[in-house]
């Protein structure tokens, strides 16, 4: 995400009724079971990990699914989400932190796998609602994500003084609202200062805002409202937990001066990432911080050798070396 | 620990069918014996001062139909005809509205092939699941109607007046470079160049024995259930593989990749230059993984394009949304 516009201070002010309307949320959640029902999964398990699906219900009533993976042996293992995204499509954990973690991909409600009786528009689902913050469909994306986390921390196999979120901004809200979370990685914006970002742009998925504007100009102000329940700054004070951000390049909308309302307000211990935009530096850069923090070894990209099954042409001869597990 | 070779060494297992080419006749022989009964609507909330913004649809192989989006220039921001431009989309990622592209002068497409969202009515194998759908049978595998909506996209174009059918160009990363490979191979007759990223379906096999990332990690999943069945799968993927249909290709086109890439091995990058009959520029990336570099390959892509298809508004200071895989 480039853009570099002159940079504002934010203008989205928190709602006077931003802790009555998360906390009527979380008495909606608390109110509903979520019944879970585990499903193992042998295609995607492997020599390493137990794969499920897991399907459990959120607000709505609505029956959401994640893919669970448990690696073998005792445990406790640390647990780790995968904070949700905007895309129509979530794939299982990745085959490293699966022989790591518990780990849990959500799909939530609208994304393929729960999708019924609701299927989100990509484009479409960002504004869907969104005149109205207890209407919007966002809002029950997050109660999804916040569900999910307390199924990942309720299975008897993790380490609940191991619990981790990783991915965009969605995760800050989750890390927010539960205890237990004990690191959190931040690795792209989604929700933050959205309704600074969204006029100043042309790039989808923000662009489906000022579509939305275009046939219903009159909206702007219920909507920058909107977005303000969710934005990651008003929720930064309550993680506590110790936080990594990764930022973008001085003067683009997620550099050190856009990100830094959202850094100061952390409530927890906060490292800050500069992005080098090589994709594989990036992510072991993450990964490694999470590794630490969960007391696990790093799994580099860059590179590693691979053993993976007798079809290959090419097949590396020497296997794993995991004796960190 | 076993070292990688270097990826411009390696030495692909792919092997060419005796019948690939008449395979794909056959198919080409269904394609035009099947109207292609385009439909435009408008979607004017998301046309802008510079774009106007369709709804499409067309029918493909097996009587599917397809949706997309298509914008074009107004009348006034840039003057028709012109050139056409099919943006194809990565594997977990829904078709993007290409309105940059269209803002920079192109009439661009961007096609949602079977099983993306609106376009998975009649075929819907899931994700994960598209790779390996009926991989033992290469006469209903998933990726010969996948490949076959692509093309479709071609004839999209085509028929539209205001392009310019001496001017056509595709591009796309992962699933995306694949797809641009197949349109440039199949559809050699009329496409002028094609900017492939992070180029998927390449070297199957040798890439399932290089990593563990999805959607590759599809494969070996599969095997691991079914092991007697690699060769059977093997011969599926020889009529599928971009690297038989890289030396149809005579168009000029632009190959980029990452060096740490976990998601398409690098490897396969080089193996499919190394077959290709007409003007390649490749560029990698060090460290770089599915992102092949885009952070700063992007500008490389857009040149490329101007260069060969000639947009009204190339060199205006206007830039394309980055384009992911």
């Amino acid at each position: 995400m480039s853009t570099p516009h002159t940079l504002p201070q934010p203008i989205a002010t928190a709602p006077t009724d931003l802790d009555a309307f998360w906390d009527d949320l979380d008495a909606e959640l608390a109110a509903i079971p979520p019944a879970l029902e585990l499903e193992h999964l042998p295609l995607h398990s492997t020599d390493h990990s137990d794969a499920y699906r897991a399907r459990f219900t959120s607000i709505g009533p609505y029956r959401i699914e994640a893919f669970l993976s448990v690696p073998h042996g005792d445990g406790p293992f640390p647990a780790l989400l995968l904070a949700p995204g905007y895309a129509s499509v979530v794939v299982p954990p990745s085959y490293d932190d699966r022989m790591r973690y518990v780990a849990m991909s959500l799909r939530y409600r609208g994304t393929r796998g729960a999708d019924k009786p609701y299927a989100a528009k990509f484009p479409g689902f960002l504004t869907d609602g969104i005149e109205d913050p207890r209407a919007w469909k966002i809002r029950g994306m997050l109660a999804d994500a916040l569900r999910a986390l307390e199924v990942l921390v309720a299975q008897p196999q993790v380490d609940r003084e191991r619990v981790a979120i990783t991915g965009p901004d969605t995760g800050v809200i989750v890390a927010a609202r539960r205890p237990g979370v004990s690191a959190l990685a931040v690795t792209a914006p989604l929700f933050y200062r959205l309704a600074d970002l969204y006029p100043r742009t042309e790039a989808y998925p923000f662009e489906e805002i000022n579509d939305h504007l275009r046939a219903f100009p009159e909206a702007k102000a219920g909507i920058d409202r909107t977005l303000s329940y969710v934005d990651p700054l008003h929720h930064a004070a309550r993680v506590t937990c110790d936080t990594l951000v990764s930022v973008g390049d001085p003067g683009a909308v997620n550099g050190p001066e856009w990100l830094a309302p959202f850094v100061q307000s952390l409530g927890g211990a906060v490292e800050q990432y500069a992005q080098t935009h090589e994709g594989q530096t990036d992510y072991d850069a993450v990964d490694r911080w999470l590794a630490q923090q969960q007391g696990v070894g790093p799994r580099p990209r860059t590179w590693q050798p691979q053993d993976i099954g007798p079809w290959s042409a090419t097949r590396p001869a020497t296997p794993y070396e995991d004796a960190w597990l | 620990m076993t070292v990688r070779g270097l990826a411009k060494d390696h030495q692909t297992s792919v092997k060419r069918p005796a019948d690939f080419d008449d395979f794909w006749a056959a198919i080409d022989r269904e394609l035009a014996a099947t109207q292609l009964d385009p439909v435009m609507e408008p979607v004017p909330h998301r046309s802008t001062e510079a774009v106007e913004v369709f709804e499409i649809g067309y029918t493909s192989l097996d009587g599917v139909r397809i949706a997309g989006w298509y914008c074009r220039p107004r009348e006034g921001w840039a003057d028709a005809p012109y050139p056409g431009l099919s943006i194809v989309p990565g594997y977990v990622s829904e078709p993007t509205l290409p309105k940059s592209w269209a803002k920079l002068g192109y009439a661009a497409i961007g096609v949602a092939p079977r099983g993306k969202l609106r376009s998975n009515a009649q075929f819907n194998p899931g994700y994960p699941g598209l790779l390996v759908h009926n991989i033992v049978d290469r006469n209903t595998y998933s990726y010969r109607g996948f490949y076959a909506d692509a093309l479709r996209a071609i004839d999209f174009l085509l028929q539209r007046p205001e392009v310019d059918p001496t001017r056509i160009g595709v591009h796309g990363s992962s699933q995306g470079g694949a797809l641009t490979l197949v349109s440039a191979a199949l559809r050699r007759d009329v496409v002028t160049c094609g900017a492939a990223g992070a180029p998927y379906l390449a070297g199957f096999m040798d890439c399932a024995a290089l990593t563990h990332s999805y959607p590759y990690e599809e494969i070996n999943e599969y095997l691991r259930l079914y092991p007697e069945r690699e060769e059977a799968v093997r011969a599926t993927l020889e009529y599928f593989d971009c690297i038989n249909m890289a030396s149809l290709i005579t168009c000029p086109m632009l190959i980029y990749v990452g060096h740490a890439d976990d998601v398409v091995p690098p490897e396969t990058g080089y193996d499919l230059v190394k077959v290709m009959p007409g003007a390649v520029e490749l560029n990698a990336y060090d460290r770089c993984g599915h992102d092949a570099g885009n952070f700063w390959e992007m500008a490389n892509v857009e040149r490329f394009l101007a260069k060969h298809l000639r947009p009204a508004l190339a060199n205006t200071g206007l830039h394309a949304q980055r384009t992911e895989g």
